[in-house]
């Protein structure tokens, strides 16, 4: 592979990037705070769909991502009051919300019809003056969420890290019990965690339908929201190594049209499955290398069920 | 004392909804309407069948509002899916056809659910049933008497033998199953496009699918339009029964889904039992590919992608793991499919819409779940509900 081909390959990778990365900050919140949500890959497509369809009607790209944001909050409202008031288990809960959205999005998709409309996105913006180095400059010609991904990352780390509004978050998803003892309202960090979480991974699959695709078809996401559910477990529920995480699938995605246009030859079925062969590969080998392994979440996946506590 | 309750809940809104569990605080009896949250030992039967039918009907009713808002016509619904699906003759025909592999995939979901395994990837297990099946008429294995046993065994095979990698590593290293099934599931998804687009295509027509299946090699009619694949699910479904309800496996199935670890103090082989139940889980995805490349599509095609995998798992979790309820459900599951086909035909409704009535009846049933485990009392006052 020639040097120019190698600088295509990086400067293209942040773009595929960023949904695995946006959509892994959002679970990891969630999740952070107990609940375990699967339905992701649903979520992303009701951000991509409420995308396209506010960016098709007003044309203003910043008003679609954060109209796709509201959008998938509002959705998982429902999965929300299922897990978190009704108490139903986490996993069918995911499930079903998945389910209801691909159905939902395909449904309103076809009925407004918004399927295959190509929109404007959003254009590459230079990191002055980085953007200008000879050669090199092209890695640092990304679209202006690419950049906004790198403070939302550094916010949300902090925010754990740094805030005790953070730490209380992570104490009712690692002991419900205990952080109601000490006043924490469990019900309602585990409410603010969802609706938080799920506008992140609106916001990926915005990012897919606005940014990066400027069109909506159908189920779109294509597996990415199962992908980062994956990712956030290689991640350890830690935001800076769900980055990485996401960094090495974007490179990995961001291979396959490269080698085609450089004409390597490969077996188009078996490059799609590589995404998923490697998010299986790594589930192995961060079994394997058992590091962290308590850094879950100590009450991941259980609902707090206060009338039982002792 | 009135005036002041009524202050009391407009001060705090929230309280005065008794489903909120905010109010199982026991914070200042005011007033006498305050109640608590509680769980319920036990419900009576028929008071649980209620609670489900009322869900089902929750459930209905917004499918029904959502597919008048589709377009359907709201005195069409009721002819629709009552009269045209199960009083015609031809369509019900057409229900038992699609129901042969619904009912494989709940019982296969089932099974693994029993032993707390979430297997996800049915669909990954049923595609290479259907592939397993394909390459025995592919290569012609065998006689042509033996030709449909041998691609049935090949099939169960190659079903049990996707869910291995999954259960091994569960067992052995601690990998979560969700993602492995469903990553797998992906991977045969693109296996089988690799296989239909590629070197097995047709090549009398080179649509993307495999050349037809000789007649001895298709599931044959019982007669009267009915295929034998639903006599098929029929029995594995009995057999299933027999195996949860009644034999010794089926006890420590019960045992290991109850409490692993006391299921091991106790003498039950815990490791074989959940081997067991998710090898046959994916046994039966296998099998439910087997019917639908025999005995409804009569080649391998691309036929999968309409979410049986997702299908499956509903099925089960609404059977609740039993399965002979899995195969009940299934049957209308298999209801919902044709009407949603002629829906589409009819009516211009995406065929998406069977996902969605689907979830929303989950969802209803899961939620119910709650009103059945938990009870509202009123606390305060001198009235217990």
């Amino acid at each position: 592979m020639s040097g120019g081909v190698i600088l295509n390959w990086l400067a293209s990778t942040p773009d595929f990037a960023v949904p695995y990365a946006l959509a892994a900050l959002g679970l990891i919140i969630c999740e952070r705070a107990g609940v375990l949500s699967l339905g992701a890959e649903g979520l992303m497509l009701v951000g991509a769909l409420a995308g396209i369809g506010a960016q098709l009607a007003l044309g203003q790209p910043a008003v679609s991502l954060v109209l796709a944001m509201l959008a998938a909050s509002l959705v998982s409202v429902l999965f929300a009051v299922m897990v978190i008031w009704l108490r139903v288990n986490q996993v069918i809960a995911g499930l079903a919300l998945v389910f209801f959205c691909q159905g939902l999005t395909a449904l309103v998709g076809s009925m407004a019809d918004w399927t295959n409309h190509a929109t404007e996105g959003i254009g590459a913006m230079g990191l002055w003056p980085l953007s200008l180095l000879p050669g090199v400059g092209k890695l640092f010609m990304q679209n202006a969420m690419v950049w906004l991904t790198l403070p939302i990352f550094g916010a949300v780390a902090w925010f754990f890290t740094r805030t005790s509004t953070g730490l209380r978050l992570r104490a009712v998803g690692e002991n419900p019990q205990a952080a109601d003892a000490a006043g924490i309202r469990v019900t309602a960090w585990r409410f603010a965690a969802v609706l938080a979480g799920s506008a992140l991974v609106g916001l990926a699959g915005a990012y897919i339908s606005v940014v990066s695709t400027k069109l909506w078809i159908a189920g779109m996401t294509g597996g990415r929201g199962w992908i980062a559910v994956g990712l956030v477990i290689f991640a350890r529920w830690s935001p800076w190594k769900a980055l990485v995480g996401a960094l090495l699938f974007g490179c990995i995605e961001a291979l396959i049209p490269q080698l085609a246009a450089a004409g390597v030859q490969l077996p188009q079925y078996f490059v799609m499955m590589t995404p998923y062969a490697v998010t299986l590969g790594v589930m192995v080998w961060v079994a394997l290398s058992r590091r962290g392994a308590d850094e879950e979440p100590g009450a991941l996946g259980q609902p707090y069920v206060r009338e039982e506590r002792r | 004392m009135a005036d002041a309750s009524l202050a009391a809940d407009m001060a705090h809104p929230s309280q005065a909804k008794p489903a909120a569990p905010a109010v199982a605080r026991t914070a200042q009896p005011l007033a006498g309407r305050r109640y608590a949250l509680e769980i319920r030992q036990h419900m009576a039967w028929r008071w649980q069948a209620l609670i489900l039918a009322a869900a089902l009907a929750v459930g209905f009713a917004i499918s029904a509002a959502i597919l008048v808002a589709a377009g359907v016509p709201a005195d069409e619904l009721a002819n629709e899916f009552v009269v045209q699906t199960f009083l015609d003759g031809q369509n019900f025909r057409a229900v038992l056809f699609q129901a042969a592999p619904m009912i494989l995939v709940g019982l296969a979901g089932s099974m693994a659910f029993r032993a707390r395994f979430w297997n996800l990837g049915l669909e990954g297990q049923m595609i290479w049933g259907a592939i397993g099946a394909t390459a025995v008429s592919m290569w012609q294995i065998g006689p042509e008497n033996l030709r449909l046993p041998l691609m049935f065994v090949a099939a169960v095979g190659c079903g049990l033998l996707w869910v291995l990698g999954p259960a091994w590593l569960k067992l052995k290293l601690g990998v979560n199953e969700i993602i492995s099934t469903l990553m797998l599931n992906y991977m045969a998804a693109n296996f089988l496009l690799h296989l239909v687009y590629g070197s097995w295509k047709d090549p009398k027509d080179n649509f993307p699918y495999s050349p037809q299946f000789r007649a001895f090699e298709r599931l044959p009619e019982l007669g009267a339009g009915v295929g034998s694949a639903i006599l098929l699910a029929g029995i594995v479904a009995l057999l299933a029964w027999w195996l949860v309800g009644v034999s010794r496996a089926g006890l420590y199935l019960r045992f290991v889904d109850a409490n692993p670890r006391v299921a091991h103090a106790n003498g039950v082989p815990v490791r074989r039992t959940i081997y067991g139940a998710v090898l046959l889980s994916g046994a039966m995805a296998g099998l439910a590919g087997f019917a639908v490349a025999a005995g409804q599509e009569g080649r391998l095609t691309q036929a999968f992608y309409q979410g049986y995998g997702f299908s499956g798992i509903l099925i089960a979790f609404l059977a609740r793991n039993n399965p002979l309820a899995a195969t009940v459900v299934a049957l209308l599951v298999a209801a919902l499919f044709v009407t949603g086909r002629s829906l589409q035909v009819f009516y211009q409704v995406p065929f998406s819409m069977v996902q969605l009535i689907q979830a929303i009846i989950v969802v209803c049933v899961a939620s119910s779940d709650f009103f059945i485990r938990h009870r509202l009392r009123r606390v305060g006052g001198e009235a217990v509900a």
